[in-house]
């Protein structure tokens, strides 16, 4: 009787009540914070991108990066709880990205984030960034299985990651030089197909043939779950500058193949992370996994092992902060909460 | 009229509680870098020695800048976090013109000067004479050369003698400095090297008297320097 007294209780107070948590994230060059709600429910999500700033440069550039996140930060904070009609005092904590990510762009949220938490009295919640990614398709999908194979690709990340259960990660391999979705964006500016690079060789991938043009699959050959994107760059940047003079080649082709040769390697290495774990489930996350040749070859290697796929929907692939508050739900639950001495750390295995 | 002063401006982490009347607590710390670990701590720790609390402020005063623009920014960002959550305003000042308070009562032309690397300095140029110090020039990025140079006119126009330099921008060029001013150069005890945020909080103080408060939401560090990115961007090599 006791015990269905609790249970009710619970129930009551997880429906009038939900843990509500606010997430920042600012370890690249979007000011994001979301409001989301027992993990599950995002009621709000704004991302301020600074896209067009660094359109200008080529890249990312942190310094510039960091600027905007100081001008933007408090707005950008203040608007998500006004897209989730919530007071500031109404939330139960503030989660943000410490880690990994560039050093001065994560120091703009980190060091807001515990003023804004002490400032509430609320605990303050540290968040890696990867793992907030792969919460994504925990915001959206009901039946993920675990264990899984993980696969983070974006501008600022190229990471497989073994998840044995909600809470542990291990980084099993990552890329040694660029990442892809930076290989991207050099490819298409030397192309002269503009930024952000990802949207722009897809597209003119369309109108391309791969294979007319050789590029390597740079560490197919090695036994690990490492990358190394800049040598593809370099190849691609010679061997168009072999051939651009000819005839039949167009840059259409080179982005194509391209695009098959970074797909091909980031399919093949995490099929064989699933075989060597023996998992059931992939789980992809980041800008780059919301290529669409990505999408569809991965589902198709799924398919044949019988195996799960999920991957976000478009606006969660990229940079946010729901992501971040819905991982943070988990850490609130084990009471795993940040100090107010806790620094950020732009990276993890490699760089 | 309680102010809580936080500056992370330079390679020092300061922090004060400061009313009208006098200066309540104040923390210092030289000592490495790390304002991202030590500047939350230390608010925490000022206010509960204090056995205060965010809701008794009249405003939180932040140093602008110039400086550091890692450590502006944890300053801004930690200053705009407590000013959002707790309704307090907040009141920006420029690092320079704390740096300034360390001097007063002289007629010398005092220059603050803030290591800038790149082999330039952050500095302007203050009147002293009154309570507090006057700015008589813009905010700016110079080199040791071009900074004598201003430094000898504008005590030339305004008729001082003699000038204070100040400031951890001072120290790597001493001998330089020694060379190209000579007599009129003189020199301040180390204490009061450094800016302080006790004198932050003062200015907070007169700031907030006036009413004179910057927006949370718009408030951003005075860098007086561009990035390198778009110094290139504007030089036509990007
Ligand atoms: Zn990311």
């Amino acid at each position: 009787m006791l015990f269905l007294d609790v249970q009710i209780q619970k129930g009551w107070c997880r429906n009038m009540n939900p843990l509500l948590i606010l997430g920042i994230e600012t370890s690249c060059d979007e000011t994001a914070a979301a409001i989301v709600a027992n993990g599950r429910d995002i009621l709000s999500n704004v991302i301020n991108s600074q896209i067009n700033i660094h359109q200008r440069f080529g890249g990312v550039v942190p310094e510039v990066a960091s600027r905007k996140h100081i001008e933007n930060i408090a707005l950008v904070v203040d608007m998500a709880f006004e897209e989730a009609r919530l007071s500031y005092q109404e939330i139960d904590a503030v989660a943000v990205t410490n880690t990994p990510g560039l050093i001065g762009t994560l120091l703009v949220g980190l060091s807001f984030a515990k003023a804004f938490a002490y400032g509430l009295g609320r605990p303050l919640i540290a968040v890696n960034h990867l793992h907030g990614h792969i919460y994504a398709n925990f915001l959206e999908h009901d039946n993920i299985e675990l264990p899984a194979v993980c696969l983070v690709v974006s501008g600022g990340h190229t990471s497989i990651l073994y998840m044995k259960d909600r809470k542990s990660f291990e980084i099993i391999g990552e890329t040694r030089d660029d990442a892809a979705g930076e290989a991207f964006d050099k490819v298409a500016r030397f192309l002269g197909l503009g930024y952000p690079g990802g949207p722009a060789i897809e597209k003119a991938a369309q109108q391309g043939e791969t294979g007319k043009i050789k590029l390597p699959r740079v560490f197919l050959d090695r036994n690990d779950f490492e990358f190394s994107f800049s040598g593809l760059k370099t190849a691609s940047v010679n061997q168009w500058q072999k051939i651009k003079a000819k005839e039949g080649y167009s840059v259409h082709d080179l982005a194509a193949e391209f695009q098959a040769a970074l797909v091909e390697v980031l399919v093949e290495k995490t099929m064989r992370a699933v075989e060597k774990f023996q998992v059931k489930t992939v789980l992809m996350a980041g800008g780059v996994a919301a290529n669409q040749v990505l999408r569809d070859t991965m589902r198709r290697r799924a398919e044949a092992l019988g195996i799960q796929l999920f991957y976000p929907s478009l606006k969660l692939c990229t940079d946010n902060a729901a992501m971040i508050a819905g991982n943070a739900y988990y850490h609130y639950m084990d009471g795993n909460f940040a100090p107010l001495n806790v620094n950020a750390y732009p990276g993890l295995l490699s760089l | 009229m309680l102010i809580l002063a936080i500056d992370t401006a330079t390679p020092v982490a300061g922090v004060a509680l400061v009313d009208e009347e006098k200066v309540i607590k104040e923390e210092f710390l030289n000592y490495k870098k790390k304002h991202s670990e030590t500047l939350m701590p230390t608010i925490d720790r000022v206010l509960r020695e204090c056995e205060s609390s965010l809701t008794e402020l009249e405003a939180i005063a932040v140093s602008t800048g110039p400086g550091s623009f890692t450590g502006l920014r944890i300053g801004m960002a930690t200053a705009k976090g407590l000013s959002l959550a707790s309704g307090k305003s907040l009141v920006g000042i420029p690092s320079l013109d704390v740096l300034a308070c360390n001097v007063g009562c002289t007629d010398a032309l005092v220059c603050p000067l803030f290591n800038a690397r790149k082999q330039e300095l952050y500095t302007a140029f203050y009147d002293v004479t009154g309570e507090f110090p006057r700015r008589v020039s813009e905010l700016m990025a110079c080199s040791p050369q071009d900074f004598v140079e201003y430094a000898l006119n504008a005590a030339e126009e305004t008729g001082r003698k003699r000038l204070i330099l100040l400031g951890d921008g001072y120290y790597p060029y001493e001998d330089y400095f020694r060379d190209a001013l000579g007599e009129s150069l003189l020199k301040i005890p180390r204490h009061l090297m450094f800016p302080r945020a006790s004198a932050l909080g003062s200015l907070g103080v007169e700031k907030a008297k006036r009413k004179e408060f910057d927006n949370v939401f718009t408030i951003r560090p005075l860098y007086v320097r561009l990035s390198e990115a778009e110094y290139r961007l504007q030089r036509g090599e990007i």
